[in-house]
């Protein structure tokens, strides 16, 4: 088995004294996308700041590429190609497409090239170039994050709660636009509080709750008594 | 994704640099605040003090300007720390208890409907 491109190794992590990750484990493999399942106040988001460098584990190690890259800073770890698409999309809601695109080229691409790429992979953005980016419905605002970030060339990207606040057919749609990621290389970690969304893309599923692994395993394996006792408790 | 990529990334990862193991960085702003403020209302009394039992003007300046002016600011930062991290804790323990309140609920609810759903069945 190849080395994972992203390990977390018995991480715990906390917010002043008080302890949100307890030895958490996880590993995303080269072009596989894991989903991060559990309920609120489970500790995904808090998974994936450890992840993306933003938050410093208590505990643990973070390894990336089968380095160690705990402590590593969060632009470093962009710079380097770990993209993270936050909660609430980050796009600039008073910037047009165009402009939005435009800021992604501190990774060193032209705004041509990334335009292209980018009208290529979602269409409808074309439509809107001209558009500001807060005007567009949230299905298209999710698009235009996810361009951004593919506009850098990432090898491993994480999502947190890509369905917020979309349709489930908008969501079924950028799924489909994940797992093309993926098939491309692109290392995937989700974070997704509507399990039946995610499962179907997602090679490997994590369940989290109260900031442990309650279930780790292949995701057409994980059943729904697992899911509903991490939900609901049992 | 080509190999290429794959080595460049992991190549830049080796090479960043790691922050040293860090303590926790807020408890120590909170007694920095706490040291600032006790500090700051020291040298405000003290450079009062020493103003007052002067009789020259050039000493009542500069002993008000090093004690009390520095002291005053030290307050007002040393309370800002304090009051940003003791506000930012009581939150936090405060969002903990609801969690904790929510979970129990959710605990209390989900026994009560086994209940109703063995008596149902009865």
């Amino acid at each position: 088995m190849s080395t994972p491109i992203l390990e977390l190794r018995n991480v715990r992590a906390s917010y002043g004294s008080i302890e949100v990750l307890h030895g958490v484990n996880l590993t995303v493999g080269r072009g596989e996308v894991v989903a991060l399942l559990g309920p609120n106040g489970a500790g995904k988001s808090t998974l994936i700041k450890v992840a993306s460098g933003i938050l410093r584990p208590s505990a643990g190690q973070l390894m990336i590429a089968g380095r160690d890259a705990t402590g590593a800073s969060a632009n470093a770890l962009a710079r380097a190609g770990l993209c993270t698409i936050p909660e609430g999309r980050g796009i600039f809601p008073n910037l047009t497409v165009r402009e939005n695109l435009l800021m992604a080229t501190y990774s060193g691409h032209k705004l041509s090239d990334i335009e292209q790429s980018t009208y290529a992979r979602f269409p409808r953005l074309a439509e809107r170039r001209s558009q500001l980016a807060g005007t567009m419905s949230g299905g298209e605002q999710q698009m235009l994050s996810l361009a951004r970030a593919l506009a850098t060339d990432p090898v491993i990207l994480l999502l947190d709660e890509l369905s917020m606040g979309l349709a489930p057919l908008i969501v079924s749609e950028l799924y489909q636009q994940v797992a093309a990621i993926a098939a491309e290389g692109v290392s995937v970690l989700v974070v997704e509080q509507f399990a039946r969304t995610v499962l179907g893309v997602a090679d490997q599923a994590v369940v989290l709750a109260h900031g442990k692994v309650q279930a780790f395993g292949k995701a057409s394996e994980i059943g729904e008594d697992v899911l509903a006792s991490a939900y609901l408790g049992s | 994704m080509n190999e290429d990529r794959i080595q460049t990334f992991t190549e830049e990862i080796g090479e960043l640099k790691l922050r040293g193991a860090r303590a926790d960085r807020e408890h120590w702003l909170l007694v920095l605040g706490v040291v600032g403020l006790v500090a700051g209302v020291g040298m405000a009394i003290f450079g009062g003090f020493q103003a007052s039992g002067s009789a020259i003007l050039e000493d009542q300046i500069a002993f008000l300007a090093t004690g009390t002016l520095i002291g005053l600011a030290l307050v007002i930062a040393g309370t800002a720390l304090f009051v940003r991290y003791s506000l930012a804790r009581f939150m936090r323990f405060w969002l903990v208890r609801l969690v904790h309140e929510h979970r129990s609920e959710t605990d209390r609810l989900i026994s009560a409907l086994k209940d109703i759903e063995s008596k149902l069945q009865q």
